[in-house]
């Protein structure tokens, strides 16, 4: 088995129109033990910007660790917000300085820019190659499922509430048919001054 | 070949203690070297470490926890919470991952914070660490986790919550392959640390 | 070729090639064995099968990894009580870690008095199962009374375990009712078989034997014993990601099977949290 896999679990991000929207499962297992059904793989960086980091779960906490604290200092340094393609371009490098003994994550970002508001979403490989669509991203042990998914419900230009329902079915029923994905799920959808978290109830086996 | 699955480890946090059982054997190939063995550690006053994995890494490691977190209470003169201990704990294993020397420990952390009260936090040996309301180590934990769903409650007493443990050890004594006779309890709540007594076959009739 | 016929020349003369005399006749036998004998597969096309194929499972000529991903993965139990046997199952297949379907019947009805679970490779234990249905029936139509399930299961243990080693796959349960009473027996394709009061098979049996063994007892009402069942396999679901799907609960008494629920596990989870009083996340 892939240690990729190990842990399980699923993220996915889309654009729509002013907004973008990131969802994540909730499961932590150890192979086909379901440890904890709370363990998003989704975390804040910014005021509209979002990671997720599906994969290995002890790199999913150590890789988010190590980026706010180099986010951080970029703040502190600069004295402003980090606008989403910058981000990439840190986590990118981040990822690639292990070149020869990768964190075992696959990340998924997801925001707003701060400063033209343009939606933002990026996926990249374990060693930091960046990949910018103009409609979504996916990633994690159900991954062929997701882009299934997706292909076939995304359209351009979703109004917020279109864009949730969007990537909630899509996540949901990705990981319905992926055994180490699912037991809960939390989507984020993102607007110029407003975030909403919804948790949405999944099958839970 | 490890012993880390043949060893085991239980822990359940309600609303007012935190509970972790440990089995007392240790043995090495086929034999058994000892089975009065304690595997629970006490950190600080309000905070204990269930350590199971291979024979030298887990003392080492325990102790090596214990007294950076001592440590870190005379420097600043206060104590490290659960939460805290276990984002440090997690740290040190995940950098140890990476080395030359990691340490082969699955953890269970238990403590009683003042203002959250009991906490549970389940690590593994890849130090993901993840804060659970009950949890298992080892292939002992395997016949323990469903009976933990089954009884659990968040407002159980300590006489309850022992009654569950109880349950388990009476199914791993049933159902595992390998003789696990002794389970230490310990209890930690508001008033600190306290010492159940040992679970074997005697005591369960 | 009519006059060929006609004279009945290649009665006397062979004008095909050698390999092809009777070819026909060998061909009929060849292809159609399985008919005449259910329980006699294709021999492998190679010597010493058993070793053989044990390489299979392992590398290649690079020394990749051969990956042959059978449906896998079920959480299966049975067990004996006052009231008679109860089996529930699951319905997940699973092939790696991908969901082939929700809805699997992983009990057979084998006759009206006897059911065999599923655990294992998912085509290994369908095909068994069915042959041994027919075993039964052939019993019974030349006895003129119901096979026993000690014999039954003797049949299905003789049968796999001539494929022994050859990579067959299965753990199976066969309950039923006889002259004896209430019946459960497990059979595997190791060649084991024996009879037993409480059995759980599968990836996801672990979990189930928690919660079955703190609940069995002898003197459980049908009612309490359908509901320890369900419990079992809803917990193995919940914590077994190679569990789910449908939860489905038999009862055998004396008037044979009954099909008790098949209950979703998504209702069964929301069901047993608000009974908790849990709220849900």
């Amino acid at each position: 088995m892939s240690i990729l896999a190990y842990n399980g679990g699923a993220v996915v991000a889309m654009k729509g129109q002013d907004c973008v929207a990131i969802a994540t499962d909730k499961r932590y297992g150890i192979q086909a033990q379901t440890v904890s059904t709370n363990f998003p793989k989704v975390y804040q960086m910014g005021p509209t910007l979002y990671v997720g980091l599906p994969g290995l779960a002890t790199d999913t906490q150590t890789v988010f660790q190590r980026l706010k604290f180099r986010m951080n200092l970029y703040e502190l340094k600069e004295n402003r917000i980090m606008r989403p393609k910058t981000f990439s371009a840190m986590l990118s490098n981040l990822l690639y300085e292990r070149r020869f003994g990768p964190y075992f994550i696959e990340p998924v970002i997801a925001g707003l820019d701060p400063y033209d508001n343009q939606p933002y979403v990026c996926n990249m490989d374990l060693i930091g190659c960046p990949n910018e669509p103009e409609d979504f991203v996916v990633s994690g042990t159900c991954s062929e499922q997701l882009y299934g998914m997706c292909e076939a419900l995304w359209e351009p230009n979703l109004k917020p509430d279109e864009l949730f329902e969007t990537i909630s079915q899509a996540l949901v029923n990705a990981a319905d048919r992926d055994a180490i994905s699912g037991w809960g799920a939390v989507v984020y959808i993102i607007e110029k001054d407003k975030i909403t978290e919804k948790h949405v109830k999944t099958r839970m086996d | 070949m490890s012993n880390i699955n043949l060893q085991c480890l239980l822990g359940i946090q309600c609303n007012d203690f935190v509970m972790i059982a440990a089995d007392q054997t240790n043995s090495h190939s086929i034999m058994v070297m000892k089975d009065d063995e304690e595997k629970i550690y006490k950190i600080s006053d309000r905070l204990v470490m269930g350590v199971i994995g291979d024979s030298g890494d887990t003392t080492q490691f325990a102790e090596y926890i214990a007294k950076n977190i001592q440590l870190y209470k005379m420097r600043n003169g206060y104590e490290l919470g659960p939460t805290a201990a276990a984002n440090f704990t997690r740290r040190n294993l995940a950098e140890y991952l990476r080395s030359s020397t990691p340490y082969f420990v699955n953890v269970l952390m238990a403590g009683y914070d003042k203002e959250n009260g009991p906490e549970l936090y389940f690590m593994d040996y890849l130090a993901s660490s993840v804060k659970v309301p009950f949890a298992c180590h080892g292939f002992g934990g395997y016949l323990s986790l469903s009976i933990m769903d089954r009884y659990h409650k968040k407002d159980a007493t300590e006489q309850e919550a022992y009654e569950i443990l109880k349950k388990c050890i009476t199914e791993v004594h049933k159902r595992l392959f390998v003789s696990l006779p002794n389970f230490q309890v310990t209890v930690v709540n508001r008033d600190g640390i306290k010492t159940l007594p040992v679970i074997n076959s005697a005591s369960l009739k | 070729m009519a006059l060929l016929d006609f004279c009945r020349l290649d009665e006397k003369i062979n004008l095909r090639p050698v390999d092809s005399l009777a070819s026909f006749q060998n061909d009929v036998m060849g292809f159609s064995q399985n008919f005449v004998n259910s329980t006699q597969l294709a021999t492998p096309p190679f010597a010493n099968p058993v070793e053989t194929l044990a390489q299979f499972n392992t590398k290649d000529e690079t020394g990749k990894q051969i990956k042959i991903e059978f449906d896998h993965g079920t959480t299966t139990l049975g067990f004996r009580y006052k009231g008679g046997v109860l089996l529930a199952v699951d319905s997940r297949a699973t092939g790696g870690q991908f969901i082939g379907s929700q809805s699997m019947k992983k009990i057979v009805e084998i006759n009206d008095y006897l059911l065999g679970t599923l655990a294992g490779g998912a085509a290994d234990c369908v095909y068994w199962d069915r042959v041994l249905a027919k075993q039964c029936r052939l019993y019974e139509l030349r006895n003129r009374e119901r096979i026993s399930v000690a014999a039954a299961s003797k049949l299905m243990a003789n049968m796999v375990y001539n494929y022994k080693g050859m990579g067959l796959s299965m753990g199976m349960m066969l309950a039923g009712i006889d002259k004896r009473g209430a019946q459960l027996y497990y059979v595997d394709s190791e060649g084991t078989r024996t009879p037993g009061k409480v059995f759980s098979v599968g990836s996801g049996s672990v979990y189930a034997f928690g919660v079955l063994d703190s609940g069995y007892s002898w003197d459980l009402t049908d009612l309490e014993a359908q509901e320890l069942g369900r419990r079992a396999i809803y917990h193995a679901t919940h914590r077994d990601a190679y569990s789910g799907g449908i939860i489905r609960v038999y009862h055998i008494s004396e008037k044979g099977w009954v099909n008790v629920s098949n209950e979703d596990c998504s209702e069964l989870h929301y069901k047993y949290r608000a009974e908790k009083g849990e709220p849900e996340d």
